[in-house]
């Protein structure tokens, strides 16, 4: 399973979630600036992600898979991000552009970011994961 | 009118389920009627006790810090109308919560039939002070918070008719205001405006008066039987449910709220509405409609 496998349904289930035609969504789409998202999407986005794919998505989880090995204090300081929590972003959401990264980034502006690829990407990481622990 | 329906909540597991009840009487202000004229509580307001029933929970969980409110519903169910002088059993179970929204599902049965369901609630939780003042809620919650035991049976519902029921019982109408545009069997566009002297407003919230998502649910089903009435379809169709409602948005007393209705599918067995509510061109709820043919 990979981005490419899973973005036709990723897609299918963006439109239903955010009542748009499947036409005005590509990967690269950003899901607030583009496709008009709110916070309450986001939820049933990932409600219906979690429902399609038999996965479970912690609220938050992409803030925390991008903060990898980072404690919290030093991914962010006061709602801010680091320097090194800067890179662990970029380094996580590698496919959206740099220019899209302000200079100075708050955490509750992360979504901002997030484009189609970004929820493909948290799929197949979900799905992935719940194989292996199946597996062990 | 009180908006807060839930009349006694029997059991409660923190953060897991709830089971309650409500008694339907002459006493309750926003009774409606049925085709038949008998009057009924109203299915969406079904739908609100129930998912007031899952907020005590909820509230009760994280010490009276924050409300959830209305966001999504997969699919709300209606079995069957519930009428004056029954009894709702309500239960809830939480599927999921954390400090950010809950997850759940509900049921509502009279004399052990199901009437009403939710599946696939989705309620974002808001700090409680915004809504509502943390003494007061308080104290809503202790006022029905009365768990029975085991052995202690909900009240057993009498047969016998309720006194005076074609004359004196008030009705409440839910509904938008005006149809503003209708291509019949196609599309309707409709308005309500949003005034602060409307009787939910009390409980919906002290703090931050918004209207009641099942509120405007309410007011949709009315809408469904305006739509079909001037469509004058061949066959007959009847209110099933209501799926993928989303609320996305507050609405406050002085929006002018407008309500596209268009036919999603339709043939001889099923009709499926949509509906997107919007203020001032922004996206407020949209849902889709089941009608079914009855006995097809």
């Amino acid at each position: 399973m990979n981005v490419e496998s899973v973005y036709p349904k990723v897609r299918e289930i963006i439109a239903d979630v955010l009542v748009i035609d499947e036409e005005e969504i590509s990967l690269t789409s950003r899901l607030i600036a583009d496709l008009g998202a709110e916070s309450i999407d986001f939820l049933d986005l990932v409600f219906q992600l979690e429902k399609e794919f038999g996965i479970k998505i912690p609220r938050g989880q992409l803030e925390k898979n991008a903060r990898g090995d980072l404690a919290e204090d030093e991914f962010e300081k006061g709602g801010v991000l680091s320097a090194k929590g800067m890179d662990a972003l970029k380094s996580y959401l590698s496919e959206i552009p740099p220019e899209n990264f302000k200079s100075t980034l708050k955490v509750n502006e992360i979504p901002m970011l997030f484009t189609v690829e970004t929820f493909c990407k948290l799929v197949v990481s979900a799905v992935n994961e719940q194989k292996t622990g199946a597996a062990s | 009118m009180r908006f807060l329906f839930v009349d006694q909540i029997l059991e409660l597991n923190r953060g897991e389920y709830v089971r309650g009840i409500k008694h339907i009487t002459p006493d309750d202000a926003c009774l409606g009627r049925d085709e038949q004229g008998r009057a009924i509580f109203p299915s969406s307001l079904i739908g609100e006790t129930l998912g007031q029933l899952a907020a005590w929970n909820v509230m009760y969980q994280n010490d009276f810090h924050k409300r959830p409110v209305a966001g999504i519903v997969s699919c709300a169910t209606v079995h069957r109308p519930a009428y004056l002088g029954e009894t709702l059993e309500l239960e809830s179970f939480i599927d999921c919560l954390d400090d950010s929204a809950v997850q759940y599902h509900s049921i509502a049965q009279i004399n052990g039939e199901k009437v009403f369901e939710v599946e696939g609630a989705l309620g974002p939780l808001v700090p409680m002070p915004d809504f509502i003042d943390d003494d007061e809620v308080r104290r809503q919650f202790a006022e029905i918070y009365r768990p029975v035991s085991e052995e202690e049976k909900v009240p057993v519902v009498s047969a016998a008719p309720i006194l005076n029921a074609d004359r004196t019982v008030p009705c409440y109408v839910f509904s938008f205001d005006r149809i503003l545009q209708v291509e019949p069997g196609v599309s309707l566009l409709a308005e309500k405006r949003i005034s602060r002297s409307a009787p939910y407003f009390a409980d919906h919230f002290p703090n931050n008066p918004v209207l009641p998502m099942t509120v405007l649910l309410e007011c949709k089903l009315d809408l469904a039987r305006q739509f079909l009435a001037q469509a004058a379809f061949p066959v007959n169709y009847q209110f099933s449910s209501m799926r993928k409602i989303k609320m996305n948005e507050f609405v406050h007393p002085g929006a002018q709220l407008v309500c596209h209705v268009a036919v999603k599918k339709r043939d001889e067995k099923e009709c499926v509405l949509t509906f997107r509510s919007e203020v001032n061109g922004k996206r407020v709820c949209v849902l889709e409609m089941l009608l079914r043919v009855e006995g097809v």
